[in-house]
């Protein structure tokens, strides 16, 4: 009987957080119940009566899931909000510098080399390349730090841990896949530009695609 | 009999820093004196009790703890702080004013 007990219990919290402050409750209930519904058998009542009258004294725990609720959503932690904020000022300074690298490559082939084609396209591509690191930020940001992370004591320890190393994981990944990508699109242009080979020159995306999947297949071995 | 409850359910906190007073105790203990005192005419739902333990740690007034107990499920226990002694000693003047504010209305 104590284990009907319990899995109605566990029943009732299913709907509810699932956080440490959660689990210790439904344990406390859970312990306080039985506890009760020994007494019970103990003055003489039958089984089902006696489960019965303590399933009944429960009452509404909707309730006390709000107050577990409210406390569980909560900001980021203060060192990590600003961890947060620095990252993106910095993405943020490097787009702007990239659109300074850009500018000032037109300006300069404007003045040398009278407005080459080649300049030209080496201006673009490196303005590509500038944009590279603060695009991998502004991922790793974003997979990193959710704008509402749930408060400290979520789970378990072990859960908390794996749940953060996955998400750091698909940081690194995500970040990768955007380097690959940019480089392959500055490759392209560059290699297209300097020997105007087009036909042969969209090879590179395939490259490209190939040295994701590589890199994927590496990082997820290297992880096992 | 209503009316108990319903004051009861009032002074839930307040009833639950007494019985810490002495010792410390855990939710069906602290229950199951509520209904010893009142001759089984009160008791509080679990919900109801759960509920004022949260506010009660919120606040600092009871600190909470697991028992050690080698058979069966622990217990959680719940001990009163100095806070918490105080709070309770204010509750009980505020609650000797209004009850005999009330008496005096009654009669």
């Amino acid at each position: 009987m104590d284990e009907m007990i319990r899995s109605y219990i566990d029943e009732l919290f299913s709907e509810g957080p699932k956080t440490r402050k959660a689990m210790d409750l439904k344990e406390e209930m859970a312990q306080n119940t039985i506890e009760k519904y020994q007494d019970l058998i103990s003055e003489g009542y039958q089984q089902e009566d006696a489960y019965q009258r303590v399933i009944d004294s429960i009452g509404d725990v909707t309730e006390l899931f709000r107050d577990l609720e409210e406390r569980e959503l909560f900001l980021l932690p203060e060192e990590e909000r600003r961890k947060k904020a620095a990252l993106k000022a910095v993405s943020v300074g490097l787009y702007i510098f990239a659109g300074v690298v850009f500018l000032l490559s037109m300006v300069v082939n404007e003045i040398l080399f009278h407005m080459k084609p080649g300049i030209g396209m080496l201006g673009v591509a490196l303005t590509v390349l500038v944009c590279i690191p603060p695009t991998c930020i502004q991922v790793y940001v974003t997979h990193m730090y959710p704008d509402l992370c749930k408060k400290e004591d979520i789970l378990t320890q072990a859960y908390r841990e794996a749940a953060g190393a996955r998400k750091q994981d698909r940081g690194i990944r995500n970040s990768l896949s955007v380097v690959v990508w940019l480089l392959t699109v500055t490759i392209y242009f560059i290699t297209s530009f300097a020997t105007s080979r087009w036909e042969v020159t969209w090879i590179a995306f395939l490259v490209g695609a190939c040295l994701q999947a590589i890199l994927i297949l590496i990082f997820s071995l290297k992880k096992e | 009999m209503s009316i108990t409850s319903d004051i009861l359910r009032g002074h839930t906190e307040a009833i639950i820093l007494a019985h810490l007073l002495d010792q410390d105790s855990y939710g069906y203990q602290i229950n199951k004196d509520i209904m010893k005192k009142t001759d089984n005419r009160c008791e509080l739902k679990e919900a109801t009790l759960y509920s004022a333990f949260r506010r009660l740690e919120q606040a600092g007034y009871i600190r909470t703890y697991w028992g050690d107990e080698t058979v069966g499920a622990r217990r959680r226990y719940y001990s009163i702080t100095a806070e918490g002694r105080q709070a309770y000693q204010i509750y009980k003047h505020d609650w000797e004013e209004a009850k005999a504010d009330i008496d005096r209305l009654l009669k």
